[in-house]
């Protein structure tokens, strides 16, 4: 009979701790949670050390980028791509070397090269990048480059690059050309060649 | 709000008995059915946020006031309830069809028709009965026919299983259930909802509301036996052996999809709404106010009533976010050989203390 008592008195015992647990969880929860919402929230980036300093690290893995007025559409890099994730399609500009404000062709480069081309397409496909970095080396103008590290005064580190939809890991760096737009580079007008 | 109140009024405007009472009944019922539908969509959410918060997680976030954005996911139950009514609505091919549709009806009769006696406040109730504990207690056993039809008709092993553990679950804790209701009822010598409320009015014991919980050492006994009992009733964790995920997957609800299923979610959430009115209204005060003598007027009585309510609709997620699931053999050890003799002996007590005291 003590023992049925003894039971009963332990079970409500129990259960009090356990009420007591679950109850300071939640009105804990803002120091306990564990839940990062990802997209919003993001961890601290750990300060690397990787055996020098970061201005002296010359090569870093991370984001392709791409300053689209400095490229004169070569397609050294498309060639140099291993797995072919980068896709240039050019026009040949009407005149070297000059701006067409109405696709906001730049006619010279930073470096002072005059352009021949517009670039009308300029993809990289990031979720079939390799992280090489073979694109980089061939380009004359030194405009497609690996963002953060050495180049982070060009463009800032991001090294994530998380997207709701596969298609958008396909970047696009070209300037937006209409379908009209494109038909009058390819085939100028008289008045234009006269 | 009495229908009896609505239909002695309409009778003042003109003697059409069958149109009054009808009105009366749509003018009472589709008002119980709005409470039925905003506490089932309420509570999930605070369900899911609750067990979260108890896990150390956060919950839905995504859905709410400005998609992603973090605003605490209020409309999740909204695109629930959405995505459940345009959801394929299945019916096995070897089922026995009618029952398999009449069953979510039946469960849901048996929730809707347990909260018309529910009294919200001193004048909103839709029907005040004389017997209204026994008419809850009652109409409370329907749903059980719905579980064993809707495990029957599905034509599956586990709903089968789920069914038949419901039903011995339910039968079994109706049983304590009933016996400590009783003491209330012997305390305030009435079933009669309201009257019962009346009775806790005032102090006991110098400075504690009035109410049967506190009035003696059994009743406050008598509270938990009938709570826990009102729990299991429900089927809900600790005693949710007839849905056990586990093991049955769910159950006598295994079947069902879409809008029958919500049927069935809403009667689960009704269930908890109408149990936890009863033990409100026969031991904490129903719509008496904690401090006696203030704040007991009109719309206090409303908010006193579900502040109640709600209190013990959260320490049921408590529960089942705290415990794990009782095996079928310790359901029934607690039920017959530890709720039963001590709620008996409780109505042994409560009779020699009202002889002794009252």
């Amino acid at each position: 009979m003590s023992k049925y008592f003894a039971n009963i008195y332990d079970t409500v015992n129990t259960l009090w701790t356990g009420m007591r647990i679950t109850w300071g969880h939640m009105i804990n929860i803002k120091r306990d949670n564990v839940t990062l919402q990802y997209p919003e929230e993001r961890w601290p980036r750990p300060e690397r050390n990787i055996g020098f300093e970061h201005e002296d690290y010359n090569v870093i893995r991370s984001r392709l980028h791409v300053d689209i007025d400095d490229c004169i559409g070569c397609l050294k890099c498309e060639r140099a791509c291993p797995v072919d994730c980068i896709k240039i399609d050019t026009i040949k500009a009407p005149n070297r070397g000059e701006d067409i404000p109405e696709v906001k062709h730049t006619g010279e480069t930073s470096n002072g090269t005059k352009k021949a081309m517009v670039v009308s397409r300029f993809t990289i496909d990031m979720s079939e990048c390799c992280y090489c970095n073979l694109c980089t080396y061939p380009c004359p103008e030194e405009c497609i480059f690996m963002v953060g590290g050495p180049n982070s005064s060009k463009h800032p580190i991001d090294y994530e690059f998380s997207e709701f939809d596969r298609t958008d890991l396909i970047y696009q760096f070209a300037k937006k050309l209409s379908p009209e737009q494109k038909d009058g580079l390819q085939n100028p007008k008289p008045e234009a060649e006269a | 709000m009495t229908v009896d109140m609505l239909i002695d009024w309409f009778a003042t405007i003109g003697d059409f008995p069958i149109l009054s009472f009808l009105l009366a009944v749509i003018i009472s019922g589709v008002p119980l059915f709005l409470i039925m539908a905003l506490n089932a969509m309420v509570a999930v959410y605070v369900e899911r946020k609750v067990s979260a918060f108890m896990m150390d997680r956060i919950g839905p976030m995504g859905q709410g006031p400005g998609l992603h954005a973090g605003k605490w996911g209020l409309l999740q139950t909204a695109a629930d309830a959405v995505k459940l009514l345009v959801k394929e609505d299945t019916v096995p091919e070897t089922s026995d069809k009618f029952l398999f549709k009449m069953a979510p009806y039946i469960i849901f009769i048996g929730a809707f028709l347990g909260l018309a006696a529910v009294p919200f406040s001193s004048v909103l109730q839709v029907a005040d009965f004389n017997v209204g504990v026994f008419y809850i207690i009652a109409v409370g056993s329907i749903g059980v026919i719905g579980i064993v039809m809707a495990g029957w008709a599905s034509n599956n092993k586990w709903s089968l299983y789920g069914a038949m553990r419901s039903a011995a679950q339910i039968i079994s804790y109706e049983i304590p259930a009933g016996l400590s209701i009783i003491v209330p009822i012997m305390m305030a010598g009435t079933m009669n909802l309201q009257e019962m409320i009346h009775f806790q009015e005032g102090n006991v014991w110098g400075i504690l509301p009035n109410w049967i919980i506190f009035n003696n050492p059994f009743t406050f006994i008598a509270f938990f036996i009938f709570f826990i009992s009102a729990v299991a009733e429900t089927n809900r964790t600790p005693f949710d052996i007839p849905e056990a995920e586990s093991e049955l997957v769910a159950g006598w609800m295994t079947e069902y999809s879409g809008f029958r299923w919500a049927v069935f979610f809403l009667s689960e959430y009704a269930n908890m709404l109408v149990v936890s009115g009863l033990a409100v209204a026969g031991f904490l005060g129903g719509w008496q106010s904690p401090i006696p003598g203030m704040f007991d007027t009109g719309a206090w009585g409303l908010f006193w009533f579900m502040g109640k309510l709600i209190l013990l609709i959260f320490v049921m997620m408590w529960f089942r976010w705290t415990f794990p699931r009782l095996r079928v053999d310790q359901l029934m050890h607690v039920c017959w050989k530890v709720f039963i003799p001590i709620a008996m002996f409780n109505i042994f007590g409560v009779g020699i203390w009202k002889l002794i005291f009252g």
